[in-house]
């Protein structure tokens, strides 16, 4: 059997205990639990504020029916953004490249959204569908457009996180088996392509905190239209 | 493509909201915020440093 470069996305295991497992559970011992005082150490204050800030600023364009979804909201944010981080180290999972885990997420909390508008101002939520001064004889071709483009929201949601990851990651491998293979033949160009390798590491390491919050503030954007 | 191979996808997205909802959540709903943000006045209040309590 061929080995691919998509044998990095496959569940890892190791004498048949899934390492994925080990994935899921281990980053949260780098955020511990803060004790009952008024001042901690630099690691909790940083993450506290870190969680602070984001929150107010996620929520600050929604109404204060939507301030529910601070607490998820956060956390989400948390959970992406570590595994996305945590799985740039080297030979470490990502569990976000798995298309069932952020589809998992993106169509429960979508959904969330679009039933939370239709239950408490179904005019409004249903309203949304046809954007204003639309000329009436475009009024059916439109809603049928806007309704296309609302279910399609969660397949984009976690098929975009998932390609951004996965896209990377595979790119990666890609540049540092070539770097690793010319290093024999073409020293030069080895070096070359070890120094692309590196921009694309800072690159990622971008890619992987952005993909997280942009996940994050587009289901806020879908709650603010619906609350 | 091994993502889209059905065998483990159950059992990553059950595994993952478990560990979002048991252990994020609780995590993150542990930092509390005690001050209130006051609005800002003239004078800068005097301050003193503390060190941390590493």
């Amino acid at each position: 059997m061929m080995t691919s470069f998509f044998d990095q996305f496959m569940s890892p295991s190791l004498l048949g205990i899934p390492l994925m497992a080990l994935a899921f559970v281990l980053p949260w011992l780098l955020f511990p639990s803060p004790a009952p005082r008024w001042l901690t150490n630099r690691l909790l204050t940083l993450q506290g504020w870190f969680i602070n800030r984001f929150t107010s600023q996620l929520l600050l364009p929604v109404n204060v029916g939507g301030h529910k979804w601070a607490l998820i909201l956060a956390s989400l944010m948390l959970f992406l953004i570590s595994l996305n981080m945590l799985g740039l180290l080297p030979y470490t999972f990502t569990p976000t490249t798995q298309l069932s885990l952020n589809m998992g997420l993106a169509v429960p909390l979508w959904l969330g959204t679009v039933l939370i508008g239709l239950r408490n101002q179904p005019t409004a939520a249903l309203g949304h569908l046809l954007p204003e001064g639309t000329p009436v004889p475009l009024i059916p071709v439109l809603i049928i457009i806007e309704t296309i483009s609302l279910f399609i929201r969660p397949l984009a949601l976690g098929v975009r996180l998932t390609a951004n990851l996965t896209a990377g990651h595979l790119l990666m491998q890609l540049i540092a088996t070539a770097a690793f293979v010319l290093l024999p033949l073409m020293p030069a160009v080895a070096i070359t392509t070890s120094v692309i390798l590196l921009l694309l590491t800072i690159l990622e390491v971008a890619v992987a905190m952005i993909q997280a919050y942009v996940f994050v503030l587009l289901l806020s954007l879908y709650l603010q239209e619906n609350v | 493509m091994p993502q889209l191979n059905p065998s483990p996808w159950f059992s990553i997205l059950l595994f993952s909201w478990l560990v979002f909802l048991v252990i994020v959540v609780p995590k993150t709903m542990n930092h509390t915020f005690p001050n209130e943000p006051t609005p800002q006045s003239t004078q800068a209040p005097k301050t003193d440093p503390w060190s941390w309590p590493w």
